[in-house]
């Protein structure tokens, strides 16, 4: 994987910009959707069901008639919380599961190991599916879900980012002149693991995102009428034959952000890998 | 095992032929039914059918599933001792002629002796007997036969080819019950070799039907080919003799979007609960066609929960039941393919009341008054009615995706908005199946919602009778014992007597409205698309397809 | 010899793991399972309730249960689906035919696209690699279940080109396939190009074509050993994606198999069924990983050391 890293990609030159300029939208939709669309996401009228995108629905309406515009831009949201709490937790989760497998001594590694490897054996939507049957869905429980499915990724990169910075000479150093673990712990290991961490958990969120509208999709997630993309897919899906842009729009505001995250994310990854190589 | 009835919470009674014009209305070319009962050429032998289902059975065990899909399906391979016409009355099938007790505690079938199972094995009374012993016992675990059975104590046999069926209180509903495919007769030798196992389908369901049941794929098809020996079809039937299809596929095709486009594509013949959105392409299709009968029994309805705060307050349920725009919501989301609905029962039942029509239009002036009479007076920053510093909310479980049908869920979101106006909030809580029974039937939910098909009147004691308690595997969501509606439907399943039962139900109708128990929405629709080839096929009262009159013509195009 | 015997063992203990997760996941479910398993459309008596409760053994004390379980997995008994009423492992015999066909397929189209893609594109000019990055990355980016929605919008439904059903024959697979591949496709497409760049930077590559051999020969040859070594270290990932990404796929186009079976499972609650696929995908990641690591060593001595 370095060497996709260190070549020059192309078309880097424009690849930034143009991933801000698609998120900039979303996050106002996300930050104050009022701005963008002053109609109410579930505000019905049925004797304007079924429109096609034009002048006065640029994205058309929906079943019951709602402005199918206004719906993608309420929902994107919920959709980026879904994705962005369940990073943040995994991300936590993870750290704490990580440092305490690399510091906590040979009997925490390898519980914490083993745990790893079983949780890793499994397909992150499994284990998503796995904690749904047993809590339920709901917006909460789909978030801890895909925390829970993408812990293990975190602990196992944090675990070796900590022990390659443990087993380096200047903790051995900072030891020797006396540091407390704790101290060592914030000083020296988390600075050095924090970069890393957070070029995964950007493209993480990407995956998180996915995933999050996927569960909503499968109809674990928001509950109606709040609009959230996946499940708006999900109500689309009847209309394949006849109105063929419920099922779009939702779906390409989720590509949307999720190529921009990505692109965020690996330009966060090549700046990073330049300074510490 | 249960499988909650996907959609519609139902528990259908197959009847044998009938009413193929039940009500062959919307869209379609009604006058010219090419698939339907084309009669003018002669019905030719052989051919292979493939029907498409929207649900699958989660067991194929008559005697346990409680789904419609199961008896739909194998109506084709269990025949019933009568046979119920449209107009409801009886006709002899696998009993020959019957008596009925006076005291409607007893039923005495005499029984054809020339029926056979598929195995060989003859029918007669011992068959009967062990059939019915089979259902009452726990063991069986029957989610539906079971009730249909009533307060049965046992089946005499007086010779091998007369029974005597006995229950220990009066139950007029068992000549309708008897008529029904749950219970439908497996050969005893089946019931004796695999009786753990007739829940998997395929060849062990050995029955006495025009089909005999060969193949089951989960998830893919279920697959049955010709009687050869069948000879005994019911009364209502059109011809005699065994089938004309030499095999018939019922595939599982969950996805609507699938089973419309492979009816277009004509990769099926036959496709049930075509969307009402999708209705139009079918219709535009020169090669095929539709077929359209609403289901009896209880529409598809709304039950409030009356046994706790808010909606114990009949001024609120009232509210609910008129701040609801069911006309303008239902037609636009069903394009007028199916009905709204005034009443709980659905006006293919026996004993429907027609006066309840347009008695309780849509009032969202009548609701906001009833709501501040109510005493929910102020309003919060979000438009939604407090009182004591308590918002005014319903809870309204939503069934897992998987078991949403009709695009219910879509309507009750128009519903939301709708209440949303008279500053009522309804939150919709979806979970898996589990949470929403112990919301639902546990009495914790505000408000449910189904739909449950049966062509019997009786139907309303399983929905309002004080003793249908949803905690003790009852119907009844409103959770409230009216001394009127458990004394009506309890007289009602008690007498054979037409003008009586006309009366009661439709007391029952009237009062369950009046004291905003129930929000009726509509009526459900069967709509069948079909390939003009498929002729004679009808659909029985329960508005499911029958296939043994069912040939394949030259396909039109 | 000792390598494999610890491999066995850390495979075992994978698979144990998994079984107790599964078991664990089960305890911590709230509420009454005799009426979760009955559903909501019954008229299901006392009697018989207390008649599936005895027969689940739910009257027992956890631990054991939790012994007897265990004694069951070894025995390859995964108990009976709550909602089915059939043996677990019957229900996964059964659907594993399609979804094994559908994931092979989605593989094949994968490694097809991205082999074409890593060869056509890898070192060339500036615009070609631009383009190559541009479509790997909305590749990844690229939600399943959107992607299968366009897909049978556009070639079944616009353009009716595939049929819309039909689980076994080869035509019904292709969109089906497309939709879980291409994201992977994606992934390996990159991996590919990148390795493919570094190598024909390489002096043998410049030899080779002194040899003789055309642009493409080389560029084939060293794509095909990079794929080849590429699937191996991404298997674990692979088997995952291609696992759970079936529940979506299936889903969308209205398929049977695993994904279905498991969808169907969490809706309902039916744990035997969940647990089950959890033992399964266990099995499947720990026998492929185990497989491709020793055919790996067959093909490449060098990992050998």
């Amino acid at each position: 994987m370095t060497a996709l890293t260190l070549t020059r990609a192309p078309g880097r030159r424009w690849s930034l910009p143009l991933a801000w300029a698609v998120l900039a939208p979303i996050l106002v939709a996300a930050a104050a959707p009022e701005l963008l669309a002053a109609v109410s996401p579930i505000a019905t009228d049925p004797v304007n069901a079924l429109l096609p995108p034009g002048a006065g629905h640029w994205f058309g309406t929906d079943q019951l008639g709602r402005d199918l515009f206004t719906r993608v831009v309420h929902g994107a949201r919920p959709s980026l919380l879904l994705g962005l709490g369940a990073t943040v937790l995994a991300v936590a989760a993870g750290a704490l599961l990580g440092l305490a497998a690399a510091l906590g001594g040979r009997a925490a590694d390898q519980v914490v190991t083993r745990v790893l490897d079983i949780l890793l054996s499994l397909p992150q939507l499994l284990l998503a599916l796995l904690v749904i049957t047993v809590l339920g869905g709901g917006v909460a429980n789909v978030v801890l879900a895909i925390a829970v499915a993408f812990t293990p990724g975190y602990a196992r990169i944090v675990r070796a980012e900590a022990l390659v910075v443990r087993r380096s000479g200047y903790v051995e150093a900072a030891k020797g002149l006396g540091l407390g673990r704790p101290a060592l712990i914030a000083r020296h290991i988390l600075p050095n693991a924090v970069g890393p961490l957070l070029v995964l958990a950007t493209v993480g969120f990407g995956t998180a995102l996915i995933a999050g509208s996927g569960l909503s999709f499968l109809g674990f997630g928001v509950q109606p009428p709040d609009p959230e993309w996946g499940a708006m897919l999900a109500e689309g899906r009847d209309f394949l034959a006849t109105a063929w842009w419920i099922g779009l729009f939702p779906g390409a505001a989720i590509t949307a952000t999720v190529i921009a995250v990505n692109v965020l994310g690996r330009a966060a990854q090549r700046r990073f890998t330049r300074r510490t190589s | 095992m249960h499988v909650p009835r996907t959609f519609r919470l139902s528990r259908q009674a197959a009847i044998a032929s009938l009413a193929v014009f039940l009500a062959v209305a919307c869209g379609g070319a009604p006058a010219e039914p090419s698939g339907a009962g084309n009669t003018s050429a002669a019905p030719v032998k052989g051919g292979a059918l493939t029907f498409a289902a929207d649900t699958e059975p989660v067991s194929f065990d008559v005697h346990v599933s409680s789904q419609d899909i199961t008896g739909a399906i194998l109506r084709n391979v269990f025949d019933s001792l009568i046979a119920e016409d449209a107009a409801g009355k009886f006709h002899p099938w696998l009993a020959e002629s019957w008596e009925v007790a006076p005291d409607l505690k007893s039923y005495t079938f005499h029984l054809r002796k020339d029926v056979k199972f598929h195995d060989g094995t003859p029918f007669d009374a011992e068959a009967v007997k062990i059939n019915f012993d089979r259902i009452a016992d726990p063991a069986t675990k029957s989610q539906l036969a079971a009730s249909l059975l009533g307060p049965y104590t046992g089946t005499k046999i007086v010779d091998p080819h007369t029974v005597t069926v006995e229950f220990s209180a009066p139950f007029a509903p068992f000549l309708q019950a008897a008529s029904t495919a749950y219970l439908g007769f497996y050969s005893p030798k089946t019931i004796a070799a695999n009786a753990a196992t007739l829940g998997s389908g395929g060849s062990v369901g050995v029955g006495t039907g025009p089909f005999v049941f060969t193949e089951y794929a989960k998830g893919q098809q279920a697959v049955f080919t010709r009687n050869p020996a069948y000879a005994w079809p019911p009364k209502t039937a059109v011809h005699t003799g065994p089938a004309y299809l030499d095999k018939l596929t019922v595939r599982f095709l969950p996805e609507a979007s699938v089973r419309v486009g492979s009816l277009t594509s004509r990769q099926i013949d036959v496709a049930a609960a075509i969307p009402p959105a999708n209705a139009g392409t079918i219709d535009g299709n020169a090669a095929l066609t539709l077929l359209n009968a609403d289901y009896p029994g209880g529409n598809y309805s709304i039950y409030l929960n009356a046994s706790k705060a808010p909606l114990n307050d009949e001024k609120v349920r009232k509210a609910l039941q008129r701040g609801l725009d069911i006309d303008t919501n239902v037609k636009a989301l069903y394009f007028g393919h199916f009905k709204r609905a005034w009443s709980p029962l659905a006006p293919t039942t026996p004993g429907y009341n027609t006066a309840l029509e347009n008695s309780w239009p849509y009032d969202p002036a009548l609701a906001n008054q009833l709501l501040d009479e109510a005493g929910w007076t102020a309003r919060d920053a979000d438009g939604y009615r407090v009182k004591d510093g308590k918002r005014l909310v319903v809870d309204w479980p939503l069934l897992p995706a998987q078991y949403v049908r009709d695009q219910r869920d879509i309507l009750g979101q128009a519903f939301q908005a709708d209440l949303k106006k008279i500053g009522v909030e309804v939150k919709r809580p979806q979970a898996d199946i589990g949470t929403y029974l112990e919301r639902v039937y546990g009495g914790k939910a505000d408000m449910a919602d189904y739909s449950w098909s049966r062509f019997e009147p009786d139907v309303l004691w399983l929905l309002f009778n004080g003793a249908s308690r949803p905690q003790e595997g009852g119907q009844n969501a409103t959770f409230l014992n009216d001394p009127d509606l458990t004394k009506w439907t309890d007289q009602g399943r008690a007498t054979l007597d037409e003008a009586v039962r006309a009366d009661v139900y439709g007391r029952t109708q009237q009062r369950a409205v009046d004291l905003a128990l129930v929000i009726p929405v509509y009526t459900q629709s069967q709509v069948l698309g079909l390939g003009k080839q498929v002729r004679g096929l009808t659909l029985d009262a329960n508005a499911w397809p029958l296939f043994y009159d069912v040939w394949l013509g030259k396909t039109t195009q | 010899m000792r390598t494999l015997a610890k491999r066995v063992g850390a495979g075992l203990a994978v698979l144990y793991g998994a079984a107790t997760l599964a078991f664990v996941s089960l305890q911590l479910i709230p509420g009454d399972t005799v009426s979760t398993l009955l559903g909501p459309a019954t008229t299901a008596s006392a009697e018989v309730r207390a008649q599936i409760s005895a027969e689940l053994g739910l009257d027992q004390p956890p631990l054991t249960r939790y012994l007897a379980y265990l004694g069951r997995v070894v025995t390859g008994d995964l108990g009976s689906s709550y909602q089915l009423q059939r043996p677990v492992w019957q229900l996964i015999g059964d659907q594993l035919g399609p979804t094994v066909q559908l994931a092979a397929a989605a593989m094949a189209a994968a490694v097809l696209i991205a082999l074409v893609s890593a060869v056509a594109t890898a070192g060339r000019r500036r615009q070609v690699r631009a383009a190559a990055t541009a479509w790997e990355l909305v590749a990844v980016s690229l939600p399943s279940y959107w992607l299968g929605i366009l897909l049978l919008t556009a070639f079944s439904f616009q353009l009716p080109i595939f049929p819309v059903i039909g689980a076994q024959d080869l035509p019904a697979l292709v969109l089906p396939a497309l939709t879980l591949g291409l994201p992977i496709a994606g992934v390996l497409a990159q991996v590919l190009r990148e390795g493919l760049e570094a190598a024909l930077a390489q002096p043998f590559a410049v030899t080779a074509r002194a040899r003789g051999l055309s642009q493409t020969a080389v560029r084939l040859r060293h794509a095909l050993r990079h794929a080849a070594s590429s699937l191996a270290t991404l298997t674990g990932w692979l088997v995952g994606t291609l696992l759970g990404g079936a529940v979506l796929v299936e889903t969308v186009f209205g398929r049977s198999g695993i994904g279905a079976l498991t969808l169907q499972a969490v809706d309902n609650k039916d744990m035997p069924v969940v647990m089950g696929v959890v033992l399964l995908s266990a099995l499947v990641f720990v026998v492929i990983s185990n497989l491709v690591d020793l055919l790996y060593r067959v093909i490449d001595p060098r990992v050998r050391a």
